[in-house]
């Protein structure tokens, strides 16, 4: 270990020692680049905003955990990374359960907003100080004082829906008027609801509700799942990066059970997080286009996209949900046989990616529509903890390949694209760098790949109370896990946090000041994946009659032809 | 501008048509596609191997009366996810080539397997003959050894 290694940590320890002042009960070191330290609640806020200011670390993601049966209290967690010293480091405070509440860091950290929030929901610790409390994660009609992530709430249990809930929102700016938006909305596919704040066409500020589509996955993770089940449901976490999710959680498990993937497992893991990123990219350029109005980049992305698509079939028998991780590896080999398609496929993807590029470079329609649009400031980025393309097309150098190397990234380095300009245009060119460079990788991969079992053998139980933290950068930016280890075959606590999640707060940052009409896209070129309905209207055309129809008759109808066969 | 709109049009014209003549043609999945769930009765001899790893819990196994296992599967909420091919001692649970599970009357994605068992002369309760550990390396004990694949 390098002495430059031992300095950081060093410096870490004496931030964490005197920001404290005395209140640091346990400082550990659970593997090589991750640290945890203890700290009385008291002491959180001060702790936090000095790996900050001092170190600069970069805020990933919150974790409240109920350990009531272990030690009778309860746990917050917040992780940092220390992106250039390739570290992570986990702050957390044990919280009495008869006093649920802890110094908010929202105030020093702003990038911790939601996942402050998030905890209050799901466990019922209350950050204290929040500059905005509101409900983030539950739904509108979940009764208060019920929180799902608590140990004795049963995974199955459904609280009766109230139609009449509505979400506290916030009141407009003086003098704006509010333009909403979703939350269905035509040309995104999934709800989210924004309202905007305008004066005139111009935005001056907005509030959302989001988390429609939130469906405990992590609940189940921790109550009825195992181990080796899991990586099939963290698969189905995202429809478009599922092998990221599910080599997110394997690679957490086997950092806490202390087990080591074999080399060749890492190398296709790699090839395959690769070909995601290949895909997910042109589909993401194809709805941009989409979004604009542009159906032929649509079209034609979505043409050169597919070839990709039958290749991860052939590779794994589906061409999403690969059902490849597991813990300690994969549970299918890279067949030989597919090397040559796999190498003329993406030679025929790079030639066509160059002529699009080549196309759209030079187009004053895009160019007018994405330049200037939706522009995100290096300093705003920095401070809302931005992840991924929309980061590094703000000039934040950050790229979870090269921060935290995981699975093969050691050996085959990825070159880190950036832009300056911040705005719209500069990720769709990011994401172009990204594609090539991707192309790349995989060709590398399969020329250097060892041979070997793809699976370790795992002998004995994975201990309890162990903890594993793992990154890997998605398609959209990096994509979190953390496990603690429990007793009976499955996670105490597991806890995921998807790149969108960051992403999606600095969009008010991004649409200040802009146009209603440039929001879509602006959201748009976050890649968000967000991952309701109040009722439906009929209209009879020949009587023009209205019916609108409540949720509870269209759960009836819909029921009743499940039953009826027809 | 007019460039780029000549090199897209020449983008599109190059590709010509490439829609699939799918569903007025055929479109078979390629072979290791795993598709809907089917199950040989012939090869399963009910050792409940399958229902012990699917994760997605559509396997139920009960023991219904001495001499009988009953097995149901509901694949509504299978994942695709192939570990109850992998683990068949029988190869009797395959992943098919089929695809188009798309249907009006869920009972179309249920299946009831009743298995005949010998009794455990002590508790009484099914198992394959003579031990299930046994028969787990047997190859094809129902049929002689032309039924099974093991
Ligand atoms: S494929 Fe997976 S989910 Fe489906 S029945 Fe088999 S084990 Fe269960
Ligand atoms: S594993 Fe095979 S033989 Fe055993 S119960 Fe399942 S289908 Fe039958």
């Amino acid at each position: 270990m390098s002495t430059e290694h031992e300095r950081t940590l060093a410096a870490v320890h004496q931030v964490a020692a005197e920001r404290s002042n005395g209140s640091l009960l346990c400082a550990t070191q659970p593997h090589s680049d991750t640290l945890h330290f203890v700290v009385d609640r008291s002491a959180m806020r001060a702790v936090t905003g000095g790996l900050v200011d001092h170190l600069g670390a970069r805020f990933l993601i919150s974790v409240g955990t109920d350990r009531r049966p272990l030690s009778g209290d309860f746990g917050v967690l917040h992780i940092f990374s220390l992106d250039r010293d390739h570290l992570y480091v986990l702050v957390e405070s044990p919280i009495p359960a008869d006093d649920l509440r802890i110094d908010s860091i929202t105030p020093v950290v702003p990038g911790a907003a939601w996942a402050e929030r998030e905890f209050q929901d799901a466990v019922g610790v209350r950050a204290e100080g929040h500059p905005d409390p509101r409900r983030l994660l539950l739904p509108d009609d979940w009764p208060e004082g019920l929180y799902p992530l608590r140990r004795d709430f049963p995974y199955n249990f459904r609280p009766p829906a109230d139609d009449a809930a509505r979400p506290k929102l916030a009141g407009a700016p003086a003098g704006a008027s509010v333009f909403p938006m979703g939350p269905f909305f035509p040309v995104l596919e999934e709800p989210s609801y924004w309202r905007l704040f305008v004066e005139g066409e111009r935005i001056v500020g907005c509030d959302t509700r989001l988390f429609y589509n939130h469906r405990g996955i992590e609940k189940l993770g921790d109550s009825v799942l195992t181990y080796s089940a899991i990586p099939h449901l963290a698969e189905r976490i995202c429809g478009i990066c599922g092998f990221i999710h599910s080599t997110c959680y394997c690679q957490a498990v086997e950092k806490a059970a202390g087990i080591e993937a074999p080399r060749r497992a890492r190398y296709i893991r790699t090839i395959m997080l690769e070909l995601e990123r290949i895909h997910s990219h042109l589909l993401w350029l194809g709805i941009a286009g989409h979004i604009l109005g542009f159906e032929t980049v649509l079209m034609q992305t979505w043409r050169i996209r597919e070839p990709v698509m039958w290749l991860c079939e052939a590779i794994c028998g589906n061409r999403k949900t690969y059902g490849m991780n597991t813990v300690g590896g994969l549970r299918r080999d890279l067949p030989d046989s597919v090397r040559p398609e796999l190498l003329r496929v993406l030679a025929e993807v790079e030639k066509e990616v160059v002529a699009v590029r080549e196309a759209v470079a030079g187009d004053s329609a895009l160019h007018a529509r994405t330049q200037g649009v939706g522009t995100l400031s290096e300093e705003t980025a920095r401070s809302i903890c931005v992840v991924g393309p929309p980061a590094r097309a703000s000039g934040v150098a950050i790229d979870a390949r090269i921060d935290h190397p995981y699975a093969a990234y050691d050996e085959i380095r990825p070159r880190i694209v950036t832009e300056e300009a911040g705005d719209v245009w500069a990720r769709v060119v990011v994401r172009l760098g990204e594609l090539a460079e991707s192309i790349r990788l995989v060709g590398e991969g399969l020329s250097s790949i060892p041979d070997g079992p793809v699976c370790a053998e795992i002998k004995d139980e994975i201990p309890p109370g162990k903890i594993g933290v793992s990154v890997v950068e998605a398609p959209r930016g990096e994509a979190i896990h953390f496990v603690l280890t429990g007793g009976d075959n499955r996670p105490y606590r597991w806890r995921v946090r998807a790149p969108t999640y960051p992403n999606l707060q600095a969009l008010p940052a991004a649409i200040r000041d802009g146009n209603i009409a440039d929001t879509p896209i602006t959201l748009g070129s976050l890649d968000p994946c967000f991952s309701c309905t109040e009722r439906v209207e009929t209209i009879d055309r020949r009587t023009k009659a209205v019916r609108v129809f409540s949720r509870a008759e269209l759960l009836k109808m819909c029921r009743a032809r499940a039953k009826g066969g027809g | 501008m007019l460039v780029s709109k000549v090199r897209e049009a020449l983008i599109c014209l190059k590709a010509g048509r490439v829609t699939l003549g799918y569903p007025f043609a055929p479109n078979d999945p390629k072979p290791g596609f795993r598709g809907k769930v089917t199950v040989d009765p012939d090869l399963c001899f009910g050792c409940g191997g399958c229902a012990n790893v699917c994760e997605a819990g559509v396997i139920v196994v009960s023991d219904r009366e001495q001499h009988y296992r009953l097995l149901e599967f509901f694949w509504g909420r299978c994942t695709y996810c192939a570990r109850c091919e992998e683990v068949c001692p029988e190869g009797a649970i395959r992943l098919s080539g089929q695809f188009e599970t798309a249907t009006d009357d869920a009972r179309d994605l249920c299946m009831r397997l009743e298995v005949f068992m010998g009794p455990c002369q002590r508790c009484g309760r099914c198992f394959p003959p003579p031990t299930p550990l046994d028969k787990m390396m047997t190859t094809g004990f129902r049929h002689g050894l032309e039924g099974g694949r093991a």
